[in-house]
């Protein structure tokens, strides 16, 4: 009995301590998760994925987030997505303004891939896409407004091919050219360099998800 | 009482936590991380994440399915949960938690041992029907492996809500009822030949072994039966109880009987 | 100073009310520069290359807070290159020298000027006591304002009595200056840059303009825009950006311009498509001495002794240049130079050679400068609106400072030359020093210089406003002498360089808007600045550091000026050498105003665009047609200039020619550039182009990282296939910006036996993956 009492005492503390621990312990688990996983995504509103990534939604379950990608490329380009990507936490992605994808001729990222989430079977650089290039900023681009600038243009591994320069006359001086980068989203692998390069503060060329093809009938 | 497997088990889970870092100190031994990865060469991966990646990514790749095919092998032969006891970080966690709770007489709640099935296949319906790979989203293995390799730290802090959990709440929550993985494991090990053998003769019935086993449900019901093995999945394979039988009635057997 | 302070507040209210009332304004300025109010606007030309814009500096509280293109500059009109757009950044980099430094063993200390100075002064006059006047010398720059190179040249030949004066210019403009003297009897082109708005078919040798000349590039191609009969040809041994908007490309093997030039004057003459007239009345012929040495060896000091020539024998020598004989040695189809001789000799085309490195950084540079002139010669194609052989420079004040004031080893202010003793007494005159004073041999050229170091003759060397140690071909040679401290050597710079690395005393100098000066450009525009903000720390101008060294060597009163009127009675007295020459230059205040005057300024102030030609330069007469009045008799002359081979050439062993140059991003070697982030990230190192093909067969893929060798150095550079620039099949291109590549230790120091001039473009190299 007396031990008994005892038994019932002790329990009794401890089912307080739980009543009051357990709805502590969970609010506080609570907030580590929305900490963790709802924090503001990164302000470009996708994901810049390394070469030859499916897309984007198999790629969220086919990436194991092994990093090995990450570990394969030579630049450190490669990050790992935190739990601010949500779904795509541990996945990785390209911020081109900090590090570009430099585009290895033997791609070794995708090589690593051990689950298909980066297609092994790309072979050609100028094949990849993981994004297209836009001049965000007409009006805050160098070289539109017709100084000689074109860096991205300059910088671009496929330079004539995705990038190139238009010219035209300079209106305002009679005497120059304005040089403008144009980009061929055909061409574009999205690599991200003309972004790291852009010499204005915030760059004025950025990646961008490749905007889906609308089609008509027109021939050009 | 020795502990020598815990020594030797406490080596192998920092010898496995120093291969996932060793690429930061530029060797080339071993590339990723839990999920998958190579070691010397050869390729291993992690069968959940497998699945997940097959069912939600509609990926095939036939050398990732070699590569976990590799890895079912070599615990279907260690056999019960011996990823748990040996490999995953985060059972290094859950013990501490294990322990502190001891000493504090905290949290001790406690779910079924089962559930870990349940979450299992709530994984796979969830992958199947979203295509969100939800173990892999939520996995803290995967955010512990990262956190060494990539320094992703805030993540941890989910690590630290399974330790709160664990430490408060109800005891090894997280690898006895929760883990995906941990059920992934106890099914694959409930049929391994590998297992442990109990001499019921030297028993002196102390009840030593019982004390320290993580998973109670793994050697009472074989003790009580006086049964020749151990056959249950869950055993993580600690060995504790071997360390502290002080009869050996307890040692490990290969074969089904 | 007080009135030049109060000018520049004046032309700061011009050029404010100019931009005001002038075209929409690019205005890039900086972020901190969101408040405009306050800003005072000033013009200056651009610090960097030989193009000349003209900007407007926005100072305020003492800083510069803006730059913007000049939309009054002539040549730019508002727009500048990515370079001239982070200008005052330039200016802004952390690790500005700010106090003189003393070497200490290993360790470069803090010193005052007076004992920075009295050591410098100390150590030139123990040179001097023990060793002569020839043991000192000063190497200088093509960026040195007028006003630091006319003190320099007076301070060194009229006043210590030393010819080892050179400016940075003998390593890219000398050739063209030699070919200038030996062919017209004065430096500096005849045409401008309105040429380039008028003509319309462009002959590029060997020049990327679209990244060395910026916005002239961007005039010519407008050129192109509006008029579709224009044509850019493009002969080079590298596909460049120029290739991409050419009209034709033409590759050529290095060393294939001697050749291909030869043969075009061969077609001209064997299809009679020269102007006879213009031939016989302007052009004398000449042959010079031929198989001379490259300047291997030290102390080789080759001469020329020409001989003149009928135009009968100059055409029967030049019967075996045929178009197939130059196919074999520059790779330019027979047919090509045909097509170009006749293009040259279209009597209804408006034709321009244009060239710069590619031409003047070789072994034969005169020679070549001097065959290019041999076509517009024979054709008559010159002297005329729009039609005229340009050099062009690439550096702010090439002309202006080394070539127009004379810091050259032989030269004196307005083409005299030291060996001419009539050159020798009219400047002594104007110094009003003895004639004798000033050595009429010529002193050691650049190379010779830094040899000189190296055999321990020269004992002292003063560095200001530029980077040997960096720009050197066969450079491991210079360092190790340097390093060795073989010589006492100072450094002025801005930034600690390669050069302050080696240097015994370090010197901060005043750069740019931090002091007043003038530059001349390409197309001899002459363009003045004030001063608009004070020097950082301790830095003072090299005009200041110039004279004090003087008044240690007794000879501050070479120096006269006043502290009001210091720039302006220079200027005034320097000018003197102009006047009459065809070199004339304006009064001090006549460039306070405008955005620069292209010499010879007329007596009524105004500019002249072309020279010789009756209808704009003043000194001749109208009806007088085109004359050449700064040549003997008026007859300006055709060298005969056969095909000889470059000091090196590709073997077994060194299979890859390797040729160097500069790019849009970098100016020479950074030292300005590599302080401006945003210059840095979109070019952060240098890279070697190589051609697809021969990057396949030698498993090197693009970015690889591949060792380059030649008999002198080598270097590790990350590959670069079809990138920017694409050389040739068995050529090899890279830039040499960046400090932790020192891409000229692999050239050859071979120069031209005339010029002088070293050829950084050719030599032989083997590549191996790093």
């Amino acid at each position: 009995m007396d031990s008994e009492s005892k038994n019932m005492a002790i329990s009794r503390r401890l089912f307080l301590k739980g009543a009051a621990l357990t709805p502590l312990t969970l609010a506080l688990g609570g907030a580590a998760i929305s900490a963790v996983y709802l924090r503001p995504a990164q302000a470009r509103d996708f994901y810049l994925r390394p070469p030859g990534a499916i897309e984007e939604k198999r790629f969220l379950a086919a990436c194991v987030k092994c990093g090995r990608c990450a570990q394969a490329c030579p630049y450190q380009s490669i990050k790992m997505a935190g739990g601010e990507a949500v779904v795509g936490i541990g996945t990785p992605y390209i911020v081109p303004r900090e590090m570009p994808c430099y585009l290895c001729p033997d791609i070794p990222c995708t090589k690593v891939c051990p689950s298909g989430a980066l297609d092994k079977k790309l072979n050609d650089v100028e094949k990849i896409r993981m994004g297209t290039a836009i001049i965000v900023d007409r009006s805050a681009c160098l070289s539109i407004r017709g100084l000689r600038c074109e860096v991205c243009y300059r910088q671009c591994p496929l330079i004539d091919k995705a990038i190139t320069l238009e010219t035209r006359h300079n209106v305002r001086t009679d005497t120059h050219t304005i040089m403008e980068p144009v980009i061929h989203r055909d061409k574009c692998v999205g690599c991200g360099i003309c972004e790291k390069v852009c010499v204005r503060e915030t760059p004025v060329i950025v990646v961008q998800k490749t905007p889906t093809l609308q089609k008509d009938h027109y021939e050009f | 009482m020795s502990s020598k497997w815990t020594i030797a088990r406490r080596i192998v889970q920092i010898l496995v936590i120093a291969l996932i870092a060793s690429p930061l100190v530029g060797l080339t031994i071993f590339q990723g991380n839990l999920a998958a990865g190579e070691l010397l060469g050869l390729p291993l991966s992690d069968p959940l994440a497998f699945l997940q990646a097959l069912i939600g990514g509609r990926v095939f790749v036939v050398s990732y399915l070699i590569s976990t095919l590799i890895v079912v092998a070599f615990y279907f032969l260690l056999g019960g949960r011996s990823f748990c006891g040996w490999v995953c970080p985060v059972n290094l966690v859950t013990e501490l938690a294990d322990k502190l709770r001891k000493r504090w007489g905290t949290g001790n709640g406690t779910l079924p041992l089962a559930s870990n099935r349940s979450t299992l296949a709530l994984t796979l319906v969830v992958v199947a029907i979203t295509g969100a790979p939800l173990f892999e989203i939520l996995s803290p293995i995967g955010i512990i492996n990262r956190a060494i390799v990539f320094y992703s730290l805030l993540p941890l802090l989910l690590i630290a809500a399974i330790l709160l959990l664990e430490l408060l709440v109800a005891r090894r929550v997280w690898c006895r009822s929760l883990c995906p993985l941990g059920g992934f494991y106890s099914l694959l090990g409930h049929f391994s030949p590998l297992r442990l053998g109990f001499t019921p003769e030297r028993c002196t019935h102390c009840s030593d072994c019982l004390a320290v086993c993580p998973v109670e449900e793994v050697l009472e019901p074989s003790l009580a039966q006086d049964a020749p093995q151990v056959a249950a999945g869950d055993c993580t394979r600690c060995m504790a109880c071997l360390d502290v039988c002080p009869s050996k009635a307890l040692t490990v057997k290969f074969g089904y009987k | 100073m007080e009135l030049t302070r109060r000018d520049f507040l004046k032309a700061s209210a011009a050029a404010a009310a100019l931009t005001a009332a002038g075209a929409p304004m690019l205005a890039p300025k900086l972020a901190n520069a969101a408040d405009d109010r306050g800003i005072k606007w000033g013009k200056a030309p651009c610090r960097y290359c030989g193009v000349g814009c003209c900007v407007l500096v926005g100072v305020k509280d003492g800083k510069i807070v803006a730059t913007k293109g000049d939309p009054a500059g002539p040549v730019n009109k508002g727009l500048n290159c990515i370079k001239g757009y982070f200008l005052s950044k330039a200016l802004y980099g952390k690790d500005r020298l700010t106090t003189p430094l003393i070497r200490k063993g290993n360790k470069m200390v803090p010193a005052t000027w007076n004992e920075a100075l009295d050591l410098i002064a100390s150590k030139y006059k123990e040179a001097i006591a023990n060793h002569g006047p020839g043991s000192v010398a000063m190497y200088g720059s093509g960026q040195w304002t007028v006003f630091e190179g006319y003190t320099a040249v007076k301070l060194f030949k009229g006043g210590l009595g030393s010819n080892n004066l050179e400016p940075n210019a003998r390593l890219c403009m000398a050739s063209a200056v030699g070919a200038f003297m030996n062919t017209f009897g004065s430096d500096e082109p005849m045409g401008c840059y309105d040429d380039l708005d008028i003509g319309d078919t462009f002959i590029l040798w060997g020049a990327n303009m679209a990244e060395a000349h910026p916005i002239l590039f961007s005039r010519l191609i407008d050129n192109k825009l509006k008029n579709s009969k224009v044509k850019i040809i493009d002969i080079a041994t590298r596909r460049t950006r120029t290739t991409q908007m050419a009209d034709e490309y033409i590759p050529m093997h290095p060393q294939g311009d001697l050749a291909a030039l030869n043969a075009i004057a061969h077609v001209i003459l064997r299809d009679k498509l020269y102007d006879e007239a213009f031939v016989a009345k302007h052009v004398n012929f000449k042959r010079g001495t031929e198989n001379q040495p490259y300047g291997l060896k030290d102390k080789e000091a080759p001469k020329e002794t020409p001989t003149p020539l009928t135009f009968d024998q100059y055409k029967e020598l030049m019967k075996p240049f045929t178009p197939q004989w130059a196919e074999k040695l520059s790779g330019v189809p027979a047919a090509k130079i045909e097509e170009l001789a006749k293009l040259y000799s279209d009597k209804t085309r408006k034709i321009n050679s244009l060239w710069t490195m590619g031409v003047n950084q070789h072994v034969r540079g005169v020679w070549v400068n001097n065959l290019i002139y041999t076509l517009h010669l024979l054709t008559g194609k010159i002297g005329k609106k729009g039609e005229n052989p340009l050099s062009l420079t690439g550096q702010p004040s090439a002309c202006g400072t080394a070539r127009e004031v004379g810091t050259f080893a032989h030269r004196l202010p307005a083409d005299m030359v030291v060996m001419n003793e009539a050159h020798r007494k009219k400047t002594a005159a104007i110094w009003g020093i003895d004639p004798n004073k000033i050595p009429a041999k010529p002193g050691l050229h650049t190379i010779e210089m830094f040899r000189a170091i190296d055999r321990g003759e020269l004992k002292c060397l003063w560095i200001q406003c530029t980077n040997p140690f960096q720009s050197l071909p066969n450079l491991s040679r210079y360092r190790k002498a340097a390093e060795a401290h073989k010589a006492f050597i100072v450094v002025s710079d801005i930034y600690p360089t390669k050069s302050t690395e080696v240097a015994d005393v370090i010197l901060p100098s005043a750069s740019w808007v931090e002091k007043e000066g003038v530059f001349g450009n390409t197309e001899r525009r002459t363009q003045h600045w004030f001063k608009m903000i004070e020097p950082p720390g301790q830095a003072k101008e090299d005009t200041w550091q110039l004279i004090e060294f003087a008044k240690r060597m007794g000879l501050g009163h070479l120096f006269p000026y006043s502290e009001k009127g210091f720039y302006k009675e220079m200027w005034e007295e320097y000018r003197k050498f102009t006047i009459g020459t065809g070199k004339d230059l304006a009064p001090y205040e006549a460039y306070q105003k405008v955005r620069g005057l292209r010499w010879p300024v007329k007596p009524n102030g105004e500019e002249t665009r072309w020279r010789y030609v009756d209808f704009d330069d003043p000194n001749v007469k109208k009806g007088e047609g085109i004359k050449f009045y700064k040549a003997k008799d008026h007859k300006v002359n055709i060298w005969f200039r056969p095909y000889e081979p470059p000091a090196e050439s590709p073997d077994k062993d060194y299979p890859f020619w390797y040729c160097t140059g500069r790019l849009l991003e970098h100016w020479h070697t950074a030292t300005m550039t590599g302080r401006v982030p945003e210059l840095k990230r979109a070019m952060s190192e240098a890279t070697l182009e190589i051609h697809p093909e021969d990057a396949r067969k030698l498993g090197i893929k693009n970015r690889d990282k591949v060792k380059v060798s030649s008999r002198r150095g080598s270097v590790i550079l990350r590959a670069e296939i079809n990138g920017r620039g694409k050389p040739e099949k068995g050529n090899v291109f890279t830039t040499f910006f960046d400090e932790s590549k020192l891409i000229n230790d692999l050239c050859i120091d071979a120069f031209d036996p005339l010029s002088k001039e070293p050829d950084f473009k050719k030599c032989a190299v083997k590549i191996q993956k790093a």
